[in-house]
This record gives structure tokens, C-alpha cells and sequence, in this order.
């Protein structure tokens, strides 16, 4: 194993440590913006979703791996907004009903577990890499 | 007698496997919620536990090969199961621990032989 493969190791780790930080904080985002009526793109905000891709190079027999990357970040245009009536809002229409955001407390709760879990495997692996390389740098002690 | 009749060229064999198994295992762990990915896994044992029980087999042929493995999948065409994968971890570390202390005793006997201590 070349001697710069054991720092390109833990750049795996890091990869996945980063992009769950990222989706931890785009789920923050989402239950901060629980109730928020407005958006940048006018309308009530709709909840943000991250988009994981694998980082792969080399070539089948040698490959080389890069962890993983947060490509996108989308709006969910599927589930349906929430109507609440409000007639006193400022932002009900004309029936009197607010629409607010389509984040679902409970399934960003889940997510937010799930990332915070996936996040503490990363640090582990991280963590074993650190023991692994202790351990070779013994050999030479003897 | 020999370094590689220490056992020091299998050893090292090893410990490379279980390096390029260690980088398997983190690519799979950074990839628990990438929507598509497949398990990778690393061969290397039956290779190497062959090439040791043929006569004349020779360890120096053998290399570990990255393979996709299968598993079950979840719904969004994921297969890595974090606790495997840990356990994995946990057992990988060990083996290349393992490895790396025989290795580290093996050389501090080849040392005492030459420095007649």
C-alpha cells in the first residue's frame, strides 16, 4: 500500500462525515422553515431534499474510491402543501385558509436519526483507520 | 533462513488486503444512503488459503480484488447494511492488528538474530 493511500482512507470517511453533516443541516433547515409562509421564490417553503452520489474512479480491476458527494439539493414538489384555516393571517386567502409549508415533523425526525446514525458509522471507520495506521507504524519500533 | 520463511510475505499480503478491505468498508459507510449504490466487498481469503494449499502455490500471485457483492436491497436499490458493515470494520481491524503485531514480533526476532542479543 503506497504511503499516501493511508491518508486517501480517511478521505473516504471524511466525504461521508461531510455529507451527512450537510444533510443534518438542510433537515434543520427544513424544520426551522416549519411554519414559514414565505419563500425566496415567492409561495410557502417546500421542504429540501439532498441528493447522494457514490465517487468512484479508477477502472473495474483497480478502482479507486473518492466516499461519497452531495450533488443536489431539490424542493419536494410532491407532497402536498398543508391548509390550515386561519382567517386571520395575513397570508389566508379568500376562504381563509393559510397554505404552510409541506414539512412533516415526524418524517424529518426520522431522517434526522438516520443521518445522525450514518454519521457516527463514518466516524467510526474513521476512527479504525487511526488504529490501523498506529498499528503499522509499530512494525518499525519492533 | 529466509524473511519469507518468517511468514513476513504472506503477512504483508494480508495486511494489504485488509487495508484495501478497510477502504471498501468506508466507501460502503459513506454510501449508506446513496439512492442505487451496490456493496463492494474484497476477495482475498479463499484466494490466498488456495494458493497456500496447492503445492508449489505461491502467495506472491495472489491479490485482493474488489468485487460487488450482493445483499438485500432496501426500497431505494440500497444495499449496505450499516450493522454488517461495522461488524466488518470491527473484524477487518482486527485481522490487519493481528497481522501487523505478528509481523512486529517476527521482526524483533530476525533483529535479536542479527544483533546476537
Amino acid at each position: 500500500m503506497p504511503f499516501s493511500d493511508m491518508f486517501a482512507a480517511s478521505a473516504i470517511s471524511g466525504s461521508g462525515l461531510s455529507a451527512e453533516r450537510y444533510r443534518m443541516e438542510v433537515i434543520a433547515n427544513n424544520i426551522a422553515n416549519a411554519n414559514s409562509t414565505k419563500s425566496a421564490n415567492g409561495g410557502p417553503f417546500r421542504r429540501q431534499e439532498v441528493v447522494f452520489a457514490e465517487v468512484l474512479g479508477g477502472s473495474a480491476g483497480a478502482p479507486t474510491f473518492g466516499g461519497v458527494q452531495a450533488v443536489d439539493l431539490v424542493e419536494d414538489t410532491e407532497t402536498p402543501l398543508n391548509r390550515v384555516h386561519m382567517p386571520g393571517h395575513p397570508e389566508a386567502d379568500a376562504e381563509g385558509y393559510v397554505t404552510l409549508p409541506n414539512v412533516n415533523l415526524p418524517m424529518e425526525m426520522v431522517n434526522l436519526m438516520t443521518a445522525s446514525r450514518a454519521y457516527e458509522a463514518n466516524l467510526r471507520a474513521a476512527q479504525t483507520f487511526r488504529t490501523l495506521n498506529e498499528q503499522a507504524l509499530l512494525i518499525l519500533r519492533g | 533462513m529466509t524473511p519469507s520463511a518468517f511468514g513476513i510475505d504472506v503477512l504483508q499480503r494480508v495486511m494489504d488486503a485488509a487495508a484495501l478491505r478497510q477502504k471498501v468498508i468506508a466507501q460502503n459507510v459513506a454510501n449508506v444512503n446513496t439512492p442505487g449504490y451496490r456493496r463492494l466487498a474484497v476477495e482475498f481469503e479463499g484466494e490466498m488459503a488456495k494458493a497456500l494449499g496447492t503445492p508449489g502455490g505461491s502467495p506472491a500471485g495472489v491479490s485482493p480484488t474488489v468485487v460487488v457483492a450482493d445483499g438485500p436491497e432496501r426500497v431505494d436499490g440500497n444495499t449496505v447494511d450499516l450493522d454488517r458493515e461495522m461488524g466488518d470494520l470491527t473484524k477487518n481491524g482486527l485481522l490487519y492488528q493481528a497481522a501487523a503485531q505478528i509481523v512486529a514480533s517476527r521482526m524483533a526476532s530476525l533483529r535479536s538474530a542479527v544483533s546476537g542479543r
